[in-house]
């Protein structure tokens, strides 16, 4: 049993300890995270000029670039984190259990990213949030994606990794220390009884059968932001919200898939979090992708016959043009990890470095994607004659954006380092008893 | 209650922009912002080629996609066609200027007072300010502070603020006023013709009248009030020319 | 005008400022309104109109500016002016910019460093920089007045003050003309007698030939734009038909029902071929040519003019014979009832042949299938736009208008720069014969020129020209190089750096500038480099530190832009008749003074303001406050409010307020009313056109050119005085092959001359210099849109080569042989210039081959164009 220099027995996976290597962790991530806020200065004080983005038409740009691409990816995230968690609740996939609270964690994670992200969108950011409360209007579709994803869907997923975490928290509690205070107010008075444990039961798995519909809705409305603008080709069409949410749902469990297998090795948590998880999560992602490759031929049929002039001249731009590359890429990071994870469904032999090399090269996909729906059909898609307009994000977009990589790694990284981010086993209670 | 419609008259525009100068003066729009645009196109090739200009405003759509898409209401249409943008309500998300299918909108992405021209005018310049009281631009437009119609609010020609967005307004605090846009006032050979088209007496009804006028992306089902007479409905085999300095 | 008043102001700020203020500031975004950030707002607002005229422009449009507490917020077109009627073009919209700009010269400066480089400058009192200019001049005046060279630019308005200027100092004159439409001038003057070029009488004409009008660009006679574009959307909706013959359709716009993609240089085969056309298919309007042209003049068969001498003594006449066919001799025109046009007829033993006779043997070759090569337009073409003329001038018919019967030859020709190329004067000499063979000069709906037939001076003067032995002036007036002369500053330029070849003795010592950039706006630009710098001393007027300041004025005097009187001006459309002043709409700004206040308080230094002869006495005579209006001339002896000069001036006109009038925004523009058909056409004058019979046929030109042969001209001097309009090929066409193109200039409609690059909001709509090709050649040339090119033009006469680069830009709609450059650019004293490129006028030459008979400048050059290049 590991002690604590001051003698105090260890908490379970490395809780409060924070070794050389996480010290270096932290000091890095709050390096970048510095300097996403040094960029985020830039931008209040001089304006959005410092971003790359530009109005639409005459000035030949993208309105929406980076941020928006990125609002829309980890919003995606977040829907595999929460499915994952509520799927797991709904059908008891028992050896799953152990990812369920990581999975939420990374819902969470996300949102916060997703929400922040749209902030530093905005001309008024502070603004964003006060005249939303004050005068929001449901009609509209970005009210909903706010809303809806990002308040009420923060919301549910919050209150759900609470009580998810409650008897954790409790079971934490008991043990002295300078996280203590925060484990007692998570428990709130938890005290593990069986009554409790069915209500919390009950709880998520109706938690979990309502999130389902609502994070359709939700996806879908994110898919809606685009797809009910007549006036930007390319964005237009009924495919456009599920194949938002089948691309969330890839980009997600890829997620998944990596943060488990990162967990696992740090923790040594091989006999938690069984191969068979990963291939239930290898699996999964392959449906999903199967769907959402499904959804790509179809959109790439029409991008060849696409037969409107500005049609034609923006899948011009994404399949030999200025977007090639991006789209193609993209295409590549998704077809690859398909062939690999139906190789390995075939040999029924997974492998935990596919696996998360698949997570990661669907996530770059995922993003590529994101983008190529928010600013193609902005650059190349105006309906009059314009001319062809052009976005390459600022070193502030940047910036930002992995400022905000980094405040998640950091968030997930504090969180690992104060709450069990695998659900407490027998004799991990066992020795906070002792 | 009027509404308020405006004609374009292509076969009497010449393309010359003074709707585009009249508008940037009259409403202190800042560089490369036109709420009034006017496109110079060029058509095949020599020596069969054609030109033709096509001015566009904001179409002050009865169906407007903006309006719709708005969060919170800083885009508004009002009851006598006009469709504005209330700076002080504005959170600069930008979806407005994406559901345009004009390309209308335009954004404050910095502080307008450090985008009047300020490449190589200084307007703190002190024997500037000793004439202009330190007004910037100098010929800033003191209408735009007052509130108007009905809901007594700002419009974006008041409130040219960083991070906020922006657009024609049909010179509202000049029709307010029962004056003409200054576009229309301005245009050399009137192609631009503005008024209440519920009224039938008005010489923009008379003209809608005379002749059959067309809207821009009939096909979008905005609705718009801006309507074109002569020439016809632009598409992307014309190669826009002489474009002027659009990006800051 | 809604009128904001201190009240509803503070009323309506306070709602702003309580329901928005917490809105208003959240994060960095506070909203910057006029009660936050003005200083302006804390004192009442005061808000009032003050009638004005445009500053940018060339045609004064009328304009009313809003004022907010003293300070001009905006420029609107004034209603009541007859020329824009309420509207403005872009320049005019933008000129608020320039008046507030703080890179205007604030004070007088006097330079610190060597001329012929960027200036160092210092601030200089008023005082001091008077006196030096006064002492400078005044010891070159004192030798030899015509030493001192006064030049102006681009004028404004009615030029009493420059006249009587340069009249009390007895000073040199040079202007811009030469580089403007003035060959035209000399051409209508010599053979019509009137003082313009060449337009349509819109309100009637069904076919226009559109001859290098610059339509949606640029001016065409006399004005500067939006006057004849307001009356050609009118008549195109009446019907008009518009055949454009512009080597660039961008010119035309939309407007043009034809496009005759014309070869640069070559109008004057085109018209030739017109010409033929017209008599080979009959199209004459004989009792025109017969009654009010000399073209039933008797030529002998050395091209002079038979004429029989009547009177004795000082009374003695000469007078011109034609053959009258009803007496079957020759007589005085005068005294002719139907003269002959055609055949030849032996009169004491010479065969003379009416005029009109030699010239259709003249133009006998011009076919348009000969015309079709030189042109590169197909002869089909050129035949079937004479045909078009010819048959819609519909000769014979009349119309009545306002009630008096008048010729009616719907069809008409607008020209105007056209006639800047080498061969301008026998072009315009030709072009002007095509609407002469129709009768459609003076016609309802045919050619006019001029807004009335007054008679210019020149047409008497051009009679008999004169050819002097040298020494010559510096202009070569009278000399055996341009005995038609309209003085160009190239020329000038040329002479000073050679006078010996010219036989010029005496050359101009000190200058003084006004409202002028040769440096940048006149070609050749070496040539002013190589000469401006021999002045002894140079004064500038101009708001602006203009390029030619910048290099060589010893002092440079602050003008006032807008803010300033100027006047009186013409508000005539052709229509509508009547005049109107600019009413300054602020003070002048920073230490600047309006032009008049800056000559009298020169002339007051120089002890010539006053008494007989000095300034103000020329100022009187020069507004015509003489003799019968003597008792509105201003005190000759005391030096006047510039407001009087106008004061008086008003009341001269029979306008009992005076200034006051003008300075009455609902009043200000003073309209004499509707031009009257027998003031508007020529058939319809009294007597007809003014008096003067049409020089059809030019005897005096020929009689130069045996004048100029005999003191020794060499031909490419003598070559194009003829009788008759005759072709050659331009002197660029012999450089060699390689110059493959040809390049010319044109304006564009955001900007004036070498007045407007540095505006920013104009500067933002046609941000630079461009080389305008077709993609046909830049593919040849392996160009792309956007790349840099290098321009490098030939003088085929001198073999001198000149470069610059510039950014390519692919253009449909110009010939494939042309490369078209806009001339506004090329300046560097201005931030805003900066990177905005060069101007053509470092390409193009001046000289011979390059400048007209008349001495005007040609802007045509051979070039070859190349990838690459430095900017
Ligand atoms: N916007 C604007 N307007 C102006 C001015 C200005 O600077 N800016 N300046 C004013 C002044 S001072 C003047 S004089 C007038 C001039 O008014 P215009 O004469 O109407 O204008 P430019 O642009 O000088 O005209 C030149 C035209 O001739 C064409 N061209 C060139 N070479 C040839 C040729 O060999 N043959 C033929 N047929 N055409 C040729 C050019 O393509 C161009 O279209 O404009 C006045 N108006
Ligand atoms: N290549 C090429 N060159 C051309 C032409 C072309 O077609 N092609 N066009 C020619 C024609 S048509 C013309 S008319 C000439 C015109 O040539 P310019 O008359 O020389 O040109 P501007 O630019 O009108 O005026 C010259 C200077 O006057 C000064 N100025 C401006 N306003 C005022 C004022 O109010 N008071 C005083 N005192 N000074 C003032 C400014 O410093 C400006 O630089 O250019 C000619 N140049
Ligand atoms: S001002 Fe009139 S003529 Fe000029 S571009 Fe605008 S609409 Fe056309
Ligand atoms: S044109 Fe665009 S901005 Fe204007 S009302 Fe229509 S949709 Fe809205
Ligand atoms: S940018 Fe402003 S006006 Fe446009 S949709 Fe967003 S909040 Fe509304
Ligand atoms: S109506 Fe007013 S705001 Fe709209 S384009 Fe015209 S001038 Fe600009
Ligand atoms: S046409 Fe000429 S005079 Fe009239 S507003 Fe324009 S620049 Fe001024
Ligand atoms: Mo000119």
């Amino acid at each position: 049993m590991a002690t604590t220099a001051r003698g105090r027995p260890a908490l379970p996976q490395g809780i409060g300890r924070v070794t050389p290597g996480w010290w270096a962790f932290f000091a890095a991530t709050l390096i970048v995270l510095a300097f996403g806020i040094v960029a985020i200065i830039r931008e209040l004080t001089a304006g959005m000029v410092a971003t790359g983005m530009r109005d639409v038409g005459t000035a030949g740009g993208a309105t929406w670039g980076l941020y928006i691409s990125m609002v829309v990816y980890f919003i995606g995230v977040s829907f595999a984190g929460i499915t994952v968690a509520a799927l797991i609740r709904i059908f008891d996939i028992e050896r799953l259990r152990p990812i369920a609270r990581m999975a939420e964690l990374l819902t969470i994670v996300s949102l916060i990213l997703g929400a922040f992200a749209i902030l530093v969108d905005l001309g008024q950011p502070l603004r964003g949030i006060t005249n939303l409360f004050g005068f929001a209007r449901p009609q509209s579709p970005f009210f909903g994606t706010f809303s809806l994803v990002i308040a009420g869907y923060l919301f549910a997923s919050i209150v759900y990794l609470y009580l998810g975490g409650r008897r954790d928290a409790a079971l934490m509690a008991k043990h002295p220390g300078r996280l203590q205070r925060f484990h007692r107010w998570w428990a709130a008075g938890y005290k593990d009884t069986e009554a409790e444990r069915r209500r919390h039961y009950q709880t998520s798995f109706w938690l979990a059968l309502g999130i389902i519909p609502l994070l359709i809705v939700a996806h879908s409305t994110l898919g809606f932001v685009f797809g009910l603008q007549v006036g930007r080709p390319g964005w237009y069409g009924t495919l456009q919200a599920p194949a938002f949410v089948a691309l969330a749902g890839v980009s997600g469990v890829g997620h998944i898939i990596v943060l488990a297998a990162i967990i696992r090795r740090l923790l040594g948590a091989q006999r938690r979090i069984t191969m068979e998880a990963f291939s239930w999560l290898g699996r999964f992602l392959m449906v999903l992708l199967a769907v959402y490759l499904y959804f790509m031929v179809v959109e790439l049929l029409t991008l060849l016959y696409a037969t409107p002039e500005v049609e034609k001249r923006l899948s011009d731009a994404l399949l030999t043009g200025t977007y090639a590359p991006i789209y193609w890429g993209s295409v590549a990071a998704l077809v690859l990890p398909m062939i690999a994870l139906m190789w390995q469904a075939l040999a029924r032999r997974w492998n935990v470095g596919i696996l998360v090399a698949s997570g990661v090269l669907v996530n770059l996909a995922a993003i590529g994607k994101r983008y190529l729906v928010v600013v193609p059909s902005q650059t190349h898609g105006t309906l009059l004659p314009y001319e062809v307009g052009s976005y390459s994000p600022s070193w502030v977009e940047y910036g930002v954006v992995l400022g905000l990589f980094a405040l998640g790694a950091l968030l997930v990284g504090l969180f690992i380092k104060s709450f069990p981010v695998l659900p407490l086993e027998a004799e991990e209670e066992v020795s906070v008893d002792a | 209650m009027a509404k308020y419609g405006m004609v374009v008259d292509l076969e009497r525009c010449q393309g010359c922009r003074a709707c585009m100068e009249a508008c940037k003066v009259e409403n202190n729009t800042t560089e490369s912002m036109f709420w009034m645009y006017v496109f110079r196109f060029e058509e095949g090739t020599y020596p069969d080629t054609k030109m033709s200009f096509l001015p566009r405003p904001c179409q002050h759509c009865d169906n407007a996609p903006c309006v719709k898409v708005c969060p919170v209401g800083a885009r508004y249409k009002r009851e006598d066609g006009i469709v504005l943008t209330d700076p002080d309500r504005c959170i600069g998300c930008r979806y407005c200027s994406l559901a345009c299918p004009y390309g209308v909108n335009y954004f404050n992405y910095q502080k307008p007072q450090d985008a009047y021209y300020a490449l190589g005018i200084d307007w703190e310049d002190p024997d500037v300010t000793s004439v202009t009281g330190g007004v910037v631009p100098p010929y800033k437009n003191p209408d735009h502070d007052l509130l108007y119609g009905e809901e007594q609010r700002r419009t974006a020609g008041g409130g040219h603020a960083k991070g906020v967005m922006e657009k024609c307004t049909f010179c509202v605090h000049r029709v307010e006023n029962g004056m003409l846009p200054a576009c229309v006032e301005t245009c050399p050979t009137n192609a631009l013709v503005f008024g209440d088209v519920s009224d039938p007496d008005t010489p923009i009804s008379r003209y809608v009248r005379a002749r059959e006028p067309w809207h821009l992306l009939e096909e979008t089902g905005t609705e718009p009030s801006v309507m074109y007479v002569g020439g016809k409905p632009p598409t992307l085999a014309l190669t826009e020319i002489e474009r002027p300095k659009a990006r800051v | 005008m809604p009128k904001v008043t201190r009240r509803t102001f503070v009323k309506t700020s306070a709602v702003a400022a309580g329901g928005t203020a917490l809105a208003r500031n959240y994060l960095f975004g506070p909203l910057d309104t006029v009660a936050a950030e003005s200083p302006l707002a804390l004192q009442p607002m005061v808000e009032d109109v003050v009638p004005t005229t445009c500053w940018i422009g060339k045609q004064d449009c009328g304009m009313l500016a809003r004022r907010v507490d003293g300070r001009v917020i905006k420029f609107e077109g004034h209603p009541a002016n007859p020329r824009n009627a309420g509207t403005l073009c872009p320049k005019g919209q933008a000129q608020i910019v320039a008046l507030y700009d703080p890179n205007r010269v604030k004070w007088p400066l006097i330079r610190t460093n060597a001329k012929g480089a960027t200036g160092e400058w210092r601030r200089a009192s008023w005082d001091e920089a008077l006196q030096l200019v006064a002492d400078q001049v005044n010891e070159v005046r004192e030798r030899d007045p015509k030493a001192v060279l006064w030049q102006k630019g681009r004028s404004k308005a009615k030029k009493f003050y420059d006249d009587a200027f340069v009249k009390s100092l007895g000073s040199a004159k040079m202007g811009h003309g030469a580089y403007c439409s003035d060959v035209g001038y000399r051409v209508l003057e010599y053979m019509i007698g009137t003082h313009a070029v060449l337009h349509p009488d819109f309100r009637y004409c069904d076919y226009m030939l559109s001859w290098g009008w610059n339509i949606t660009g640029a001016g065409g006679n006399k004005t500067c734009w939006l006057q004849w574009p307001r009356h050609m959307v009118e008549a195109k909706e009446r019907g008009l038909t518009i055949t454009h013959i512009d080597p660039r359709l961008r010119s035309a716009g939309p407007f043009a029902d034809d496009w005759l993609a014309i070869r640069p240089g070559t109008d004057l085969a085109m018209a030739l071929a017109l010409c033929h056309e017209l008599v080979a298919q009959g199209f004459l309007d004989r009792p025109y040519l017969s009654t009010y042209t000399n073209a039933p003049y008797l030529v002998k068969p050395d091209g002079s003019v038979a004429k029989v001498t009547v009177g004795e003594g000082e009374e003695a006449e000469e007078l011109a014979l034609v053959w009258d066919e009803d007496a079957g001799a020759a007589v005085p025109f005068a005294e002719a009832t139907s003269r002959a046009l055609e055949g030849s007829y032996e009169i004491d033993g010479e065969v003379l042949r009416p005029a009109f006779e030699v010239f259709k043997e003249h133009i006998a070759q011009y076919s348009p299938e000969w015309a079709a090569p030189i042109t590169d337009l197909p002869a089909e073409k050129i035949r079937q736009v004479a045909t078009d003329f010819g048959e819609k001038a519909q000769i014979g018919s009349t119309l009545v208008v306002d009630g008096v019967e008048v010729p009616y030859r719907p069809v008409g020709i607008m020209a105007y720069h056209v006639a800047q190329q080498e061969l301008g004067f026998p072009t315009l000499q030709a072009m002007t014969m095509v609407p002469m063979l129709v009768g459609a000069m003076g016609a309802a709906g045919g050619q006019l020129s001029d807004y009335s037939w007054k008679i210019h001076k020149n047409y008497a003067k051009f009679e008999k020209l004169t050819v002097d032995d040298p020494p010559y002036d510096y202009f070569l007036n009278k000399s055996k190089f341009f005995p038609i002369n309209t003085g160009l500053p190239g020329v000038v330029a040329k002479v000073m750096q050679d006078p010996a070849k010219f036989g010029v003795e005496k050359l101009p010592e000190v200058a003084i500038l006004h409202m002028v950039n040769p440096l940048n706006a006149f070609p050749s630009q070496p040539d002013f480099l190589a000469s401006y710098g021999m002045f002894k001393f140079v004064a500038v007027i101009s708001p602006w530190l203009s390029e030619t300041a910048d290099y060589f004025a010893d002092v440079v005097l602050p003008a006032a832009t807008i803010e300033k009187y100027e006047g009186p001006i013409s508000v005539n459309n052709q229509y509508i008749d009547g005049s109107t002043l600019r009413i300054p709409p602020m003070d002048p700004l920073f230490e600047s003074k309006g032009e008049i206040d800056i000559y009298m308080d020169l002339t007051e230094k120089m002890g010539l303001l006053y008494g007989e002869d000095g300034y103000l006495y020329q100022v009187n005579k020069a507004l015509g406050l003489v003799d019968d209006k003597a008792e509105f001339g201003v005190d000759i002896n005391s030096k006047p409010q510039v407001r009087d000069i106008f004061d008086n001036w008003a009341r001269s006109e029979g306008i009992e307020e005076g200034v006051a009038y003008f300075e009455d925004p609902g009043k200000s523009v003073y309209i004499k009313g509707p031009v009257k058909p027998t003031k508007m056409y020529g058939y319809a004058t009294d007597p007809p056109f003014g008096g003067a019979i049409h020089r059809f046929y030019g005897e005096s030109l020929l009689d130069a050119q045996n004048q100029m042969k005999e003191k020794g001209a060499e031909a490419i001097y003598y070559q194009d005085y003829n009788a008759l309009p005759t072709w050659r090929p331009p002197t660029m066409d012999s450089s060699p092959a390689e110059y493959d193109l040809y390049m010319i200039s044109y304006k564009l409609i955001e900007h004036k001359q070498a007045r407007t690059s540095f505006v920013p909001l104009l500067a933002e709509l046609a941000p630079g210099a461009r080389v305008d090709i077709n993609p046909v050649t830049a593919n040849r040339l392996g160009i792309e849109s956007g790349d840099v090119v290098t321009v490098e033009s030939h003088n085929a006469v001198t073999g001198e080569t000149r470069s610059i680069a510039l950014p390519a830009v692919m253009c449909e709609g110009i010939r494939p042989d042309v490369v078209g450059i806009p001339h506004h650019f090329g300046m560097w004293t201005h931030p805003v210039n900066e990177g905005q490129g060069s101007s053509p006028n470092e390409l193009y030459f001046t000289g011979e081959g390059y400048t007209t008979n008349t001495a005007d400048q040609s802007f045509h050059v051979k070039v070859r164009v190349r990838k690459g290049g430095e900017l």
